[in-house]
């Protein structure tokens, strides 16, 4: 069946959301018109421009960028850290926008939407409804959108990618060969740093020239993503338009840290920081991990990562710990480090548990312990009950966890 | 070095040592098999976990030794027609293999510096049949642990005691043991990694020859039809095992085997393996109910039991479960359970020829 998708993807988003927020508070400029960026925390090292004005963009500045280089390309550049909060309300109210017009609404990450339109025009042509909602973001809410709209998830994403903001494309399968194929190839849904260079090698540059490359010599080089790839770029994709909350198929946390780390016991301490919390989200959500794993960046940046399949699922603190410090020091060189991560998956639900010879009793008065402790936690505040480990250690006892809804961007439509 | 021997007996010799030859080794010699022409033909592999001699007979016309590869040689023959083999050792450690009207020459090693299987000359020795030896490994080889980090469960523990050989296998979610009676009044206790016991099970055929094993400090032999095995051991202290082993029970049952696999398999159908679902089994009133709900749906089925004891509702990893039950041959069996969230206990209606015991799924709702 032919459907009709939207893209509605917020143009700027954090830095828009800002720029709203100051206006509704009596801000006389609006910071969408001059150079400015939403930033990290430059003194916990987060210094990174994490999204950027249009006037902003004019100087160079590019989103990943740190901070110290933004401020050498454009000296008068305002700088606002970042609130996830505002931003997880502003997410909210355009998913409620949306959903007036079709339940088949997909949160796609905190900035970006699709919707099927399929069957929920009556009046109105898609293209008029697509541009009501653009007009209604503006007015309404505050910040402008780009809607992309086609005929799948994947054209519909490239379409709104085209000019912006406040833009309206439509991308359909006929149109493909003008609108889409000129385009270089690393503008592809995709195409990341790590594909683009083989197929530079392969002599690809555009979309177009991936359209008409051989599935077989794409999956010679790229393996399954290949072809994907070419799909993509051919604009074949069947993915549906998924509401609600999808199934979590992992949970993570990962900090930077304010300095380096070259000794296992703070290491160890950072470790058991992010394991409080992602045990706890874990438990909160009911469920079980069977594998764990741990990322480490190096002053280098250098990345690094180890996972382990456990022998039972697990949702306690001390054994997923346990197991995060045996994994780290497999993999540790030595090297400073700055950058920490503790992540769960294969996760499974707690109903059943798989009883053993060797810890027995252990496993239930921890699991009650866990329990007491979140209970705690929960009515009294997360500082509420800490390790006695993290006395005067400088580091703090539960790391991460703020923005967590909202995962980056996946690599699945 | 040269002698006459039948294709079908010198690849029988030469896959059975290759399960001792490492198949990527840092020097060249490791991968090879030596080969030693005196009254018969002798074939070895080595890999130092895991060594097998296996003697051929042949018509020796001159004595010698060499090394040839092991993937390169076993190829040969094994592609060689169904007659005599003609081999030969040349100048230069040259190897002719002839064979009905092919031809093969190949290059060989100096066998100096080859690694020879010890000698085991110990006191502590025992002998049993080898198909009982089979069957005891296969009845218990599959509870072994896949945990590295529990290196010593990798293995399983053979003890000699009191004139009983008794197998052990466990990895902390359930727990296998076979036994049976020897004539020898020895008492020794060695843990075999499973790797190696599994290739001893394969070595080892369904007859009544004997086998017999020697132990020393850290390696075991154990001796068969003209074979030689020589197997490290697993350094370290094994679980005392029968501490785990529940002596009390609240409920105990006698079932048909056939009749429990299968309702086990059946509810299994709908519980997918990766969420572990476990199956429930429901027991009162002389009859076990098995049942097992998943996402996807239920299923649902009785049994006839003889029982004793409470009532009780317990749950498993249906494969557990199965696999301890798939290597029972007694038509009958006895499943004593301590409580419904502690170890259950299978046996044979008489005697206590194997244990399995298999640890519950706890479930929270």
């Amino acid at each position: 069946m032919k459907r009709t998708i939207l893209h509605v993807d917020v143009n700027s988003a954090y830095l828009s959301w800002e720029a709203v927020y100051a206006l509704q508070h009596g801000a006389r400029v609006d910071l969408r018109t001059i150079p400015s960026v939403v930033g990290g925390d430059e003194k916990s090292r987060h210094g990174i421009v994490l999204a950027k004005s249009i006037p902003a963009k004019k100087f160079n500045i590019k989103t990943g960028e740190v901070l110290w280089s933004a401020r050498m390309k454009c000296p008068n550049l305002v700088v606002l850290p970042p609130s996830y909060s505002l931003y997880i309300q502003c997410s909210n109210a355009l998913v409620n926008l949306l959903k007036e017009y079709s339940p088949l609404v997909e949160r796609y990450s905190i900035d970006e939407c699709f919707m099927d339109l399929t069957g929920h025009c009556r009046n109105k042509s898609f293209e008029e409804t697509a541009w009501e909602i653009k007009e209604r973001c503006r007015e309404e809410l505050g910040f402008t959108v780009n809607v992309g709209i086609s005929s799948n998830k994947l054209l519909a994403k490239m379409a709104s990618e085209f000019e912006k903001p406040d833009k309206m494309h439509t991308l359909y399968p006929h149109e493909i060969p003008k609108k889409l194929w000129p385009l270089p190839v690393r503008e592809l849904f995709l195409a990341g740093p790590r594909t683009i260079p083989v197929l530079y090698k392969l002599n690809i540059f555009t979309i177009g020239q991936l359209a008409h490359a051989s599935p077989a010599l794409l999956k010679q080089h790229l393996k399954s993503h290949g072809i994907t790839l070419w799909k993509y770029a051919n604009g074949i994709d069947n993915s549906p338009v998924t509401p609600g909350e999808r199934i979590i198929k992992g949970i993570g946390n990962s900090t930077t840290t304010p300095f380096d780390v070259d000794n296992k016991k703070e290491a160890f301490l950072y470790l058991l920081s992010l394991t409080e919390t992602v045990a706890m989200r874990l438990r909160d959500k009911g469920m079980m991990a069977r594998v764990v794993a741990v990322t480490i960046r190096d002053t280098q940046l250098s990345f690094f990562s180890h996972q382990r399949k456990l022998a039972v699922p697990s949702n306690n603190t001390d054994y997923l710990y346990n197991e995060a410090k045996r994994l780290f020091t497999e993999m540790w060189q030595g090297n400073p480090l700055r950058h920490f991560g503790v992540h769960l998956s294969e996760l499974t639900g707690n109903e059943f548990c798989q009883t053993s010879l060797f810890d027995n009793d252990f496993v239930l008065r921890r699991q009650s312990l866990d329990k007491s402790i979140d209970t705690i936690r929960l009515s009294h505040g997360s500082g509420a009950v800490i390790r006695g480990a993290f006395l005067h250690s400088g580091i703090p006892p539960l790391c991460g966890g703020v923005h967590e809804s909202f995962p980056n961007m996946r690599s699945l439509l | 070095m040269k002698f006459v021997c039948s294709k079908h007996e010198l690849y029988e010799a030469i896959s059975t040592v290759q399960k001792a030859v490492m198949p990527k080794a840092t020097l060249p010699i490791l991968e090879g098999i030596y080969i030693e022409a005196d009254e018969n033909v002798r074939l070895v592999g080595n890999c130092f976990d895991l060594g097998i001699e296996f003697s051929v007979k042949a018509d020796v016309m001159s004595a010698g030794s060499i090394v040839l590869n092991s993937r390169i040689f076993g190829d040969i023959v094994r592609k060689l027609p169904e007659s005599e083999v003609f081999f030969e050792v040349k100048k230069n450690y040259n190897t002719v293999i002839e064979c009905g009207n092919s031809y093969f020459e190949i290059k060989g090693m100096s066998a100096e510096g080859f690694p020879m299987l010890p000698e085991i000359e110990e006191e502590k020795k025992v002998s049993i049949a080898q198909m009982s030896l089979k069957e005891m490994i296969k009845k218990t080889i599959y509870a072994i642990s896949t945990d590295e980090n529990r290196k010593i469960l990798t293995g399983s523990l053979i003890e000699v005691q009191d004139g009983e050989f008794t197998i052990v296998s466990l990895d902390g979610f359930r727990l296998a043991l076979a036994k049976a009676l020897i004539k020898e009044a020895v008492e020794f206790n060695a843990v075999i990694p499973g790797k190696n016991l599994n290739e001893i099970h394969k070595i080892m055929e369904q007859k009544e020859d004997e086998v017999k094993i020697t132990l020393s400090e850290n390696q075991a032999l154990f001796e068969m039809n003209g074979c030689r095995i020589i197997s490290k051991l697993l350094s370290g202290e094994f679980m005392n095992y029968k501490y785990f082993i529940p002596e009390q029970f609240e409920t105990e049952i006698t079932v048909d085997t056939r009749e429990f696999i299968n309702s086990i398999e059946r509810a299994s159908l709908i519980t997918s393996d990766d969420r572990r679902f476990p199956v429930k089994l429901m027991i009162s009133d002389d009859k076990m109910i098995v049942t097992s709900s998943a996402e996807i749906g239920i299923s649902k089925e009785e049994l006839k039991v003889e029982m004793d004891g409470l009532d009780i509702t317990i749950g498993f990893n249906p494969r557990y479960l199965l696999d301890s039950l798939k290597v029972i041959d007694d038509e009958m069996i006895r499943v004593s359970f301590s409580s419904s969230v502690g170890p259950c206990v299978i046996k044979p209606i008489e005697g206590d020829r194997f244990i399995f015991m298999v640890l519950p799924v706890r479930m929270n709702s």
